[in-house]
């Protein structure tokens, strides 16, 4: 639908995200950064932007955007300069923002995207550190705002994309990428509707062979089904604009994620002009090529190298690979399991079963009602033949719902499949013997009628039966 | 580099202070004053020096990732002239 609504144009957006940096204490003070705090518990002198106070960068916070600068495939720059950017707004209350303007910590890099079409490079022009602003409440009285300024210091890191994403799917899947990079590392938490982790999109519109269209910006989408239902909106609304002879004016936009809709927050007119220059509380940052070097030793196994190794190692599809290397606690769930077990079998159990389990009761993997030790023993007893898939999907349920382990619940319901040839054989010998017009049947053609002796020995089982066993069982009795 | 009414005006406005009429016409010569005297500085030559950010010739202290809680909200909102629910309370900001 989309893509009918967009035909004939295309479209260009580029994503400012901003990841709040895993830290314990803020970017510029030692307050803690710990989510929904009572209101202002969090706020030293410095965050409140005391007269007198001098901002101390944390060491920490300067690790991990150099980390994340190496897992963005970017340019470590030895020396970064931090700018005062100056703005008003009641939740900042320096009257300015400290952020890196022309000299960023790490300059341009890039990342790998799935795509309809295969890969797809997509650049990343910066990344660099700044501090958050705090939180404004409009909603609590009609003719006052709340202000709440734990947030107001916090380290993020400002990830900057060059605008070479052309869909909103596209977007979407950078932004899912850079939190799976970032996850991986360690250096933020990614918890989007915690705030941890957010974007600003940009979308132009324009015809083929014409230039560049106006763009606007969509500030603060924090799910990616926001990110992608605000560029569907913005972009028909642009194209809509043009086809009426009008023209698009560079602005930036909220998005309401009621009615999805994107409304003008403020025009180029009164765009703000932050004076940008180098803070004199702050001295040059220069990192040195040895502490580099170290950092880079510390990287971990990134997604991209985790689903080449699956993909190698466990002989995992490219699809499925996908799927469980999108997300770090996934793969440590999926490794746990496979270890020593058919990958195949493995794979269908986490991404088929578990996945639908956690779907249904809306539960992340870190808080899976199965312990990647638990699933293990089940998938044990599937390759062990002991049960069907069918049963085994029962049994599933069963440890979701009562915590206790597979075997105990295949004991306990005395669900163990038959795999028993002999005993089988004697449940097939008294299928086709209660049968004979049916086998006649058979015999002369009627090659349907297969389906119901298998039904009739499973019947006969209890559901017990091993299916393959008494397939082939009836496939050879039937063919003497 | 010339500083002209309307460039004062915008000015004012970005740092939230007023600037009445009879203030203008002397605040923009001083102002223009005060940018010519900072002129000279171009008659130097530093197409071969890297812009200086800082005059002191040190390294950025860096501190570790510790925890230290120094206020309560009661604290920090002491000298709050308004203050609500441990909020900080403005008058309604609509964007």
């Amino acid at each position: 639908m989309v893509a009918k609504m967009i035909e004939g144009w295309n479209l260009v957006i580029g994503i400012e995200i901003h990841a709040q940096v895993n830290s314990k204490s803020k970017l510029f003070s030692s307050s803690p950064t710990d989510f929904g705090s009572k209101p202002n518990s969090q706020v030293s002198l410095i965050d409140a932007a005391m007269p007198g106070m001098l901002p101390v960068i944390n060491k920490f916070c300067i690790e991990q955007a150099v980390k994340s600068g190496i897992g963005l495939n970017a340019k470590i720059n030895k020396k970064s300069i931090f700018d005062r950017k100056n703005y008003f707004y009641q939740d900042l209350p320096q009257g300015y923002q400290i952020s890196q303007y022309k000299d960023p910590i790490v300059g341009e890099g890039f990342i790998e995207i799935e795509t309809e079409n295969g890969q797809k490079k997509i650049g990343v022009e910066r990344l660099h550190l700044e501090q958050d602003a705090g939180k404004s409440l409009h909603d609590q009285d009609p003719n006052l705002t709340f202000v709440d300024l734990n947030r107001s210091g916090i380290a993020l890191m400002e990830i900057v994309s060059k605008p070479d994403m052309s869909s909103p799917e596209e977007a979407v899947e950078y932004v899912r990428k850079v939190r799976s990079i970032l996850r991986y590392l360690g250096t933020c938490d990614g918890n989007m509707e915690q705030g941890s982790l957010r974007a600003d999109v940009n979308v132009s519109v324009n015809k083929p062979g014409n230039e560049l269209g106006t763009r606007c910006e969509i500030k603060n989408l924090n799910s990616f089904k926001f990110i992608h239902a605000a560029i569907v909106y913005e972009a028909k609304r642009q194209i809509k604009l043009i086809e009426q002879g009008e023209s698009v004016n560079q602005e930036t936009r909220l998005f309401n994620t009621q009615s999805g809709e994107t409304r003008s927050m403020r025009s180029k007119e009164d765009a703000h002009d932050y004076r940008y220059f180098p803070d004199p509380d702050l001295l040059p940052l220069t990192l040195d090529d040895d502490w580099i070097k170290g950092l880079q030793d510390t990287i971990p196994e990134l997604p991209d190298q985790i689903k080449e190794r699956f993909i190698n190692e466990y002989s995992l599809s490219s699809y499925d690979a996908n799927i469980i290397v999108s997300d770090k606690a996934i793969s440590e769930y999926f490794e746990d399991v496979v270890k020593n077990r058919n990958p195949k079998l493995v794979t269908t159990w986490v991404t088929g079963e578990l996945f639908s389990i956690l779907n249904k009761k809306n539960l992340i993997i870190e808080d899976s009602p199965i312990t990647a030790k638990q699933l293990g023993e089940l998938v044990d007893n599937i390759e062990n033949g002991k049960i069907s898939n069918r049963q085994a999907k029962e049994v599933l349920e069963e440890m979701c719902e009562s915590g206790k382990g597979a075997l105990e619940i295949i004991d306990e319901k005395g669900l163990s499949q038959i795999s028993d040839e002999n005993e089988i054989e004697s449940l097939v010998d008294n299928v086709l013997n209660s049968n004979p017009e049916n086998v006649k049947k058979y015999k002369n053609g009627k090659d349907k009628l297969f389906g119901f002796f298998v039904g009739e020995a499973m019947k006969l089982s209890k559901g017990k039966a091993n299916p393959k066993i008494v397939n082939d069982l009836i496939k050879k009795k039937l063919s003497q | 580099m010339e500083f002209d009414k309307k460039s004062l005006l915008k000015l004012g406005k970005l740092a939230r202070i007023s600037i009445s009429d009879d203030k203008l016409n002397n605040l923009s010569k001083d102002l223009n004053s005060i940018l010519e005297f900072v002129d000279q500085l171009k008659e130097i030559k530093t197409d071969q020096v890297d812009p200086t950010s800082n005059a002191l010739n040190q390294k950025l202290e860096v501190r570790d990732d510790k925890v230290d809680t120094k206020n309560s909200a009661e604290d920090i909102l002491e000298n709050a002239p308004e203050k609500e629910m441990d909020f900080f309370v403005v008058p309604k900001v609509i964007e």
